[in-house]
Order: structure tokens, then C-alpha cells, then sequence
């Protein structure tokens, strides 16, 4: 590659690197890689909530993304064509693992999952205490199930009708593993702060 | 509203609250405190996106997988004029050469380090074998030969050529780790074989680029 190609490489908008991917330029390939690797990898690693599969899955899902760009004519945003191709990576690797992606069940809660009351205990909110390494470790102790729909909605932004589309279930399954997700998440991250309030 | 009726609401719950909701809101702390401890988390989560940085290998495994398939196409060579033609072919032969011998020391290495007849040998034994002083010479006197030629061809070249041999021989350092911590471990042995073709392979690319 010569010094103007690789000066151009890496001042390369995401438009011109995804035409110049098309005709086969390595430097656009990487550019578009480097533009997106973090959130590929994030949602690979926090999805198998292990780092050697999350790797082998940003790789599978940048090999498949560069196998179809010359299909790409523009019509949803990139970032968007590229997230979806990740997810589905993902949701296959875990299919092929029969791993479970939304439990079974339509909207059934148990006691166990209902929103606890606990009349008289003084627990001061959550708000403003959750920090990001608390709430990573404690996404990674979830169910897979719930831990997949809450990584699509609250991590990566997507509506529950593309997550129904997405994993194959209901619009009102995902909105149910959702809440419970994020229930699980407040039982975990206080029981964590209380265990901490009790360390000397 | 009771908080039975709220809570039985509550997934369904986007950011507005109708007016008995907020009333209730207003009125129970319990609840009030459940949906600010459901939007911290919701808003905390937001940050998580994008934070975490693969390893460079993962970008070499897609590079590496790219030119096999043939998805990436050499550039045409620019100016082959101002290219001295004997220069050119004094050093067009170390191409090959330079993958061959990598590939070859990398096989000589792999069934003198990790083989299943080193497992009965003392470890002081085997790491003074693989440390071995003038292998380890022969390589780095290769590496810096190879960026010289590169910043002598490409100067702005040199520095990402340095970055990525540097990358390349930390993973060979760790695959021998890795291999050498369980010579029966097949990944590993694998992960050492790929080490020295990926180092191969950069040698490729960096002679292959730099010539005219």
C-alpha cells in the first residue's frame, strides 16, 4: 500500500469504505472494522459472557458482514445492517448450542419473578450507586434469556418489535423478559450492596 | 390504584404514566422507588454499549481469512519506474524465503517445544531450550532487517509494520505459554502453529508491499 493509500485509509468516511470494501481494498475493510469492532465485540462478549467466543463470533460476523457488502445499496443506515448481522451470528451460535434464547413460557410470572415488597425495609434507591463494573458482573449472572432481551433493549437500543422479529418470539414476551430482566438486575445489584454495607 | 394493579402494569410502562399511575406514584414510596431503581439500571446499561476492545488477534484471523477467500484485491502497482529494477530483485526472493523459514522454525519449534517427548523433561530444561539465545537473535536481527527494508521503501510504513510484528510476537510468546503449560493440549498447539503462519504472513505483506 502506498503512504497516499494508507493516509487515505485512515481518513476514510464510513460511505467511501464501504464502496472501496466493495472493489476489495483492504484499507476500507479495515477502516469499517475499526469504526465498529467495539460494539460487535461488546455484544458478542456480553452475550456468551465468554471472551474467546465473543472473538471467534466478531470474527464470524465481520467475515459474513464483508462476504455480503457488495449487497449493500444503502437503504438502512450501516451501523444497523452490520448490529443485526452480529446479533444473528450470536443467536446461531446459541441455537447450535441449544442454549436457551427467551424462555419458553408467554408471560408467566412466577411468584418467585413478581416484584417484591418488603413493608418497613428502608432501602435507599439504587440510583446514582450502580457502577459499570457492579452491573456488568451482574448482567453476566442473569439467565441467558433474560440477559439476551435486556443486552437488545437497554444495551443496544433495539424496540421490542425488532427483538420479537429478532429471536422469534411476541412483542409482549419481550416486554415481560425485559421487566423481569431488569428485576433480576435490582435483586442482584442490591443484594450485592447490601453485602458490601456489611464487609468491615 | 393499588400497588398490585401498578405492578401488574409496570412492564407494559414506557416513560409517560397516566395520570392514576402517577397519583400512585406520588403516594407510595415502594413503588416510586422501584421504577427509579428500573431506570437507573435502564439508563446505566446504555453506557455499556461499545465498551469493551477485542484482541488485535481477531482483526489478523479476518485479514488472514479476507486474502484466502480473495475478497481483498492487491492494489495496482502505482510507480514501478521509480522503482531501481535490481533493487527490486535482490530483495524480491526474501518474499518466499522469509515465509518458508518462518513456517519451517515455527514447525521445528512446535516439535521441539510441545511435543510428547518433551513431557518427561525437566521445565529449567525446557525453558532454557526455547529461550535459546541465538534463535531468539536470529529472530529479532529478522524483524528489525525487515523494518529497515520496510521504512526504507514506505517510512510511515515502518511504524504500523513494528506495531504489528510486536502484536504477532506476543501471541507466539503467549501460544508457547499456552502450549507449554499442557504440551497435550491440541488448541494450544494449534494456536502456536497459527502464531507463526500469522507471523509469516505479515512478513508476506510487509516485502510483498514494500516492493515495487
Amino acid at each position: 500500500m502506498t503512504d497516499a493509500k494508507k493516509q487515505q485509509g485512515s481518513k476514510l468516511s464510513e460511505a467511501e469504505a464501504i464502496e472501496r470494501a466493495k472493489q476489495g481494498d483492504a484499507a476500507a475493510f479495515e477502516a469499517l472494522y475499526s469504526l465498529h469492532k467495539r460494539r460487535v465485540y461488546s455484544l458478542c462478549l456480553r452475550m456468551t459472557a465468554n471472551t474467546a467466543a465473543a472473538e471467534d463470533l466478531t470474527q464470524e460476523a465481520f467475515l459474513q458482514l464483508f462476504r455480503k457488502i457488495g449487497t449493500f445499496r444503502g437503504e438502512s443506515a450501516f451501523s444497523t445492517w452490520l448490529h443485526r448481522m452480529a446479533v444473528n451470528v450470536v443467536l446461531m451460535q446459541l441455537r447450535k448450542k441449544n442454549l436457551p434464547i427467551v424462555p419458553l413460557e408467554e408471560n408467566i410470572e412466577t411468584e418467585e419473578e413478581a416484584p417484591r415488597k418488603e413493608p418497613g425495609a428502608e432501602d435507599p434507591r439504587l440510583a446514582g450507586s450502580i457502577d459499570r463494573m457492579q452491573l456488568q458482573r451482574s448482567i453476566s449472572a442473569l439467565p441467558p434469556g433474560y440477559r439476551m432481551i435486556f443486552l437488545l433493549h437497554d444495551v443496544e437500543g433495539y424496540e421490542h418489535n425488532e427483538i420479537a422479529e429478532m429471536v422469534g418470539c411476541s412483542i409482549g414476551n419481550s416486554k415481560s423478559q425485559l421487566h423481569k430482566a431488569r428485576m433480576k438486575l435490582r435483586e442482584i445489584l442490591r443484594a450485592s450492596r447490601a453485602e458490601k454495607a456489611t464487609k468491615p | 390504584m393499588t400497588c398490585e394493579e401498578f405492578e401488574r402494569v409496570l412492564p407494559e410502562l414506557g416513560s409517560r404514566h397516566s395520570i392514576e399511575q402517577e397519583e400512585h406514584l406520588k403516594s407510595c414510596s415502594a413503588c416510586s422507588d422501584l421504577v427509579a431503581d428500573l431506570n437507573a439500571i435502564s439508563q446505566q446499561a446504555r453506557h455499556l454499549q461499545g465498551s469493551e476492545e477485542p484482541s488485535p488477534w481477531v482483526w489478523n484471523s479476518i485479514e488472514v481469512a479476507l486474502r484466502q477467500e480473495g475478497l481483498v484485491r492487491q492494489p495496482p502497482q502505482e510507480h514501478p519506474l521509480l522503482h531501481p529494477p535490481r533493487l527490486s530483485w535482490k530483495l524480491r526472493w526474501l518474499v518466499p524465503a522469509a515465509a518458508v523459514f518462518l513456517v519451517v522454525l515455527g514447525v521445528l519449534m512446535h516439535q521441539r517445544g510441545v511435543g510428547p517427548a518433551r513431557i518427561a523433561q525437566p521445565a529449567g530444561v525446557e525453558t532454557a531450550d526455547l529461550h535459546h539465545p541465538n534463535q531468539a537473535e536470529v529472530m529479532a536481527g529478522d524483524d528489525l532487517q525487515l523494518l529497515d527494508t520496510v521504512g526504507s521503501r514506505m517510512p510511515s510504513m515502518r511504524a504500523a509494520y513494528e506495531e504489528n510484528l510486536r502484536a504477532v510476537n506476543a501471541y507466539i510468546q503467549d501460544a508457547e505459554q499456552s502450549a507449554h503449560s499442557d504440551p497435550n493440549d491440541e488448541v494450544a498447539q494449534q494456536y502456536l502453529r497459527n502464531a507463526y503462519e500469522q507471523k509469516a504472513m505479515v512478513y508476506e505483506m510487509a516485502l510483498d508491499r514494500s516492493l515495487p
